[in-house]
């Protein structure tokens, strides 16, 4: 049992660590640590503007969100290890050629990847508030009493997000009725009980009262939506021939009316037919949308700034991870025999990227009307585009076509978070002036046509790679 | 007769790995080249190299008498290459990648030649089934017809014939010889060894990145000499 969790410990290792090195993938954590230690650093200025309370309720969230994305990853984001490495190649698919059941490996792989994550985030994380709080005099316990609260917050957003793709992977309209019941409770809560469901996390009010049943509570419900998952995961190994009805030609000339026509068709196909579909955008897109939506919600009471205006910069940001979605199902590779650049490709990409981005457009402006703040819905509209853009065109510039692998590497992860969060303070900064005042943000187009630019010649100069 | 290819001194290296090491290679109009190699010999890397999928380390190569260094996509725009791993989009079905192929080669009357290639290499049944899910022979089909698809004067083609059946091997086999004989020039990578015999009018025999023989096969079978006992001495002098 143990050796197949070694074994798919470095098989992880190395399957990150041969795309860049060893150093620079050991790096990632070093990084998240530093970020950690900074952040930490500012928080006697942060409780000026918001409550203690409602921080270290965000610090918890942000672990169940990571939880829940990571979830996610690890069952949706197989395809992609799947389309790279082939079905057998990794342990994870042994079951098929081994003595091996399905479950067990399931559970190993599980293990590996809460294993992997604690060591790779939560670790770093602590240690850099720890060594934060010795400069801020905040007692060292704390780090330690953060190092149970959040690797349990991380592990019920874990749990939550394996059950829910279980159930997907079962029945859609399971899961819409599930996620449905859960909002319906948690308006029943908010609403007319008047009880604070968030503040409900049982690693949270650990965090407060210390009392052992909260934990046994979180180790609970860890175990009962973990087990369920891989008592009931089905794994297929699909050897059936899927058919489809020719559809390239008609959805291409839908798209006409970009020069990339045909490639825009492909990517929706893409996106269509490939495991997951909806799920896949339930889990990466709406999801994390839903939970930002919810902790603003409760985030902005406190702070004097405009909540659509705000959504809208965090929208921008999190819609370019539809740029990473519309990557991961093409490898260069289908091109490289064709009369195609890098560049074409890339265009091609963004084409179809503005096109999925109308999504967010709708949100923002279902957002704006049931919060009557359509007054404000111009300039969120202008933000949401330029921040989407601008910081699409930093991941192509940084990543090219690969920003599923590169942005893992920590000196590329280190120059996208510099390049994108000053932005994005200075928005935030500027709302709170007049949220008017964003208009300006249109601004950013200009240096982001021009950082796309330069990726075409930068991305055109590099030998691709096979990853 | 005019070079169609033209190699100087072209090298590539990996790191401190020399892949391929050519000091000169000519290919004429109307010949069927197979180029002979045991595995990691720099077969595939020498198709990569002239198609311009990668950047020489150094030197140059005139391909249709473009500069692979110059133009690489013109070049890939002229001819056709089957690359040695098989590898359409996944999403796509069959009948979708040779419509998607194509229209990125603007192509006429797409359908019809379409149409005309899953009935010659007799795929017809598969054709709406998601290239993700093709056997591998019939992925092998698919390739086959992109690359011919524009009617090409030159093709690259790296272990075309590996994973066909017996009947489709022949069809492919006549068609390439077929090919040479209306004008057209081959660029065949292989290590089967009985396909070249066959069909080749020339082969070189690539060992260690360097190009250890060319010749005419004609010459072989005037000295009696088998192509395998003639490959295998070669490569262990190398």
């Amino acid at each position: 049992m143990f050796e197949i969790f070694w074994n798919m410990m470095k098989e992880e290792w190395r399957i990150h660590s041969s795309i860049f090195g060893n150093f620079m993938f050991a790096l990632f954590p070093i990084v998240l640590l530093f970020f950690s230690f900074a952040g930490s650093l500012v928080i006697p200025i942060f409780i000026e503007i918001l409550p203690l309370k409602q921080v270290i309720l965000i610090a918890h969230y942000s672990f169940v969100l990571l939880g829940l994305s990571v979830g996610s990853f690890g069952l949706l984001g197989r395809e992609a290890m799947n389309r790279r490495f082939g079905h057998a190649s990794l342990i994870a698919y042994s079951s098929r050629n081994l003595p091996i059941s399905d479950k067990r490996i399931l559970l190993n792989f599980y293990v590996k990847d809460i294993v992997y994550y604690f060591l790779l985030w939560i670790l770093p994380f602590v240690f850099g508030f720890a060594i934060a709080s010795q400069i801020i005099s905040v007692d060292i316990s704390y780090a330690l009493l953060f190092l149970i609260t959040l690797t349990l917050s991380f592990l019920i957003g874990l749990s939550i997000s394996f059950f829910l793709s279980t159930v997907y992977v079962h029945s859609l309209k399971l899961l819409i009725a599930i996620i449905l019941s859960l909002i319906t409770l948690n308006t029943f809560f908010t609403i007319y009980l008047k009880i604070d469901i968030l503040a409900l996390l049982p690693p949270l009010v650990f965090f407060y009262n210390r009392s052992v049943f909260q934990v046994f509570l979180s180790l609970l419900i860890i175990f009962v939506l973990s087990g369920l998952s891989i008592l009931f995961m089905k794994v297929e190994y699909t050897e059936k021939k899927r058919r489809f009805k020719d559809r390239l030609e008609d959805l291409s000339n839908r798209f006409k009316f970009s020069n990339y026509s045909v490639f825009i068709a492909k990517d929706f196909l893409d996106l269509d037919r490939s495991e997951g579909g909806v799920g896949k955008i339930i889990f990466s897109f709406l999801f994390p949308i839903a939970i930002i939506w919810v902790m603003l919600y409760f985030f902005l009471k406190f702070v004097p700034v405009n909540y659509l205006i705000i959504f809208s910069i965090l929208l921008g940001v999190i819609s370019s991870s539809v740029y990473n979605w519309l990557t991961e199902f093409d490898l260069f590779t289908s091109y490289s025999f064709l009369p195609v650049k890098v560049s074409t490709v890339m265009k091609s990409k963004i084409h179809s990227y503005a096109m999925i981005n109308l999504v967010s457009i709708f949100i923002l402006f279902l957002l704006a009307i049931w919060r009557n703040e359509l007054n404000y819905f111009a300039p969120a509209l202008l933000t949401l585009i330029s921040i989407s853009f601008y910081t699409l065109s930093i991941t192509i510039y940084l990543t090219g076509l690969y920003p599923n692998v590169l942005l893992y590497n920590a000196k590329i992860f280190l120059i996208y978070v510099i390049s994108i969060s000053p932005i994005l303070l200075v928005m935030i900064f500027l709302s709170m002036l007049d949220p008017s005042i964003l208009f300006i943000s249109l601004t950013l187009l200009l240096p982001s046509f021009h950082i796309l630019r330069k990726s075409y010649e930068k991305w055109e100069e590099w030998e691709q790679p096979s990853f | 007769m005019e070079n169609i290819i033209e190699v100087r001194n072209l090298v590539k290296k990996f790191g401190d790995l020399t892949a391929v090491n050519i000091d000169s290679l000519k290919i004429r109009r109307g010949e069927l080249f197979g180029l002979l190699g045991p595995n990691g010999s720099g077969k595939t890397t020498t198709v990569k190299l002239l198609t311009g999928q990668i950047r020489p380390t150094k030197g140059d190569a005139k391909v249709l008498g473009i500069s692979i260094l110059k133009d690489p996509i013109k070049i890939r725009e002229l001819v056709g290459i089957i690359p040695e791993q098989e590898n359409p989009p996944s999403f796509l079905t069959a009948e979708e990648y040779l419509y998607f192929v194509a229209k990125i080669r603007k192509l006429d009357n797409i359908r019809k030649k379409c149409e005309e290639w899953f009935k010659f290499l007799e795929f017809e049944d598969q054709r709406d089934v998601l290239c993700k899910d093709l056997s591998r022979g019939t992925r092998q089909k698919l390739m086959f017809a992109q690359a011919f698809i524009h009617e090409p004067t030159l093709a690259f083609i790296d272990e075309p014939l590996i994973n066909l059946d017996p009947i489709i091997q022949r069809k492919v086999k006549d068609y390439l010889m077929e090919f040479v004989k209306k004008g057209g020039t081959i660029f065949f990578s292989t290590h089967v060894l009985e396909i070249a015999e066959e069909i080749c009018t020339t082969i070189g025999i690539i060992d260690k990145g360097k190009i250890i023989y060319k010749g005419p096969i004609k010459e072989l079978k005037k000295r009696r000499q088998h192509l395998e006992q003639f490959f295998i001495k070669l490569v262990k002098e190398s």
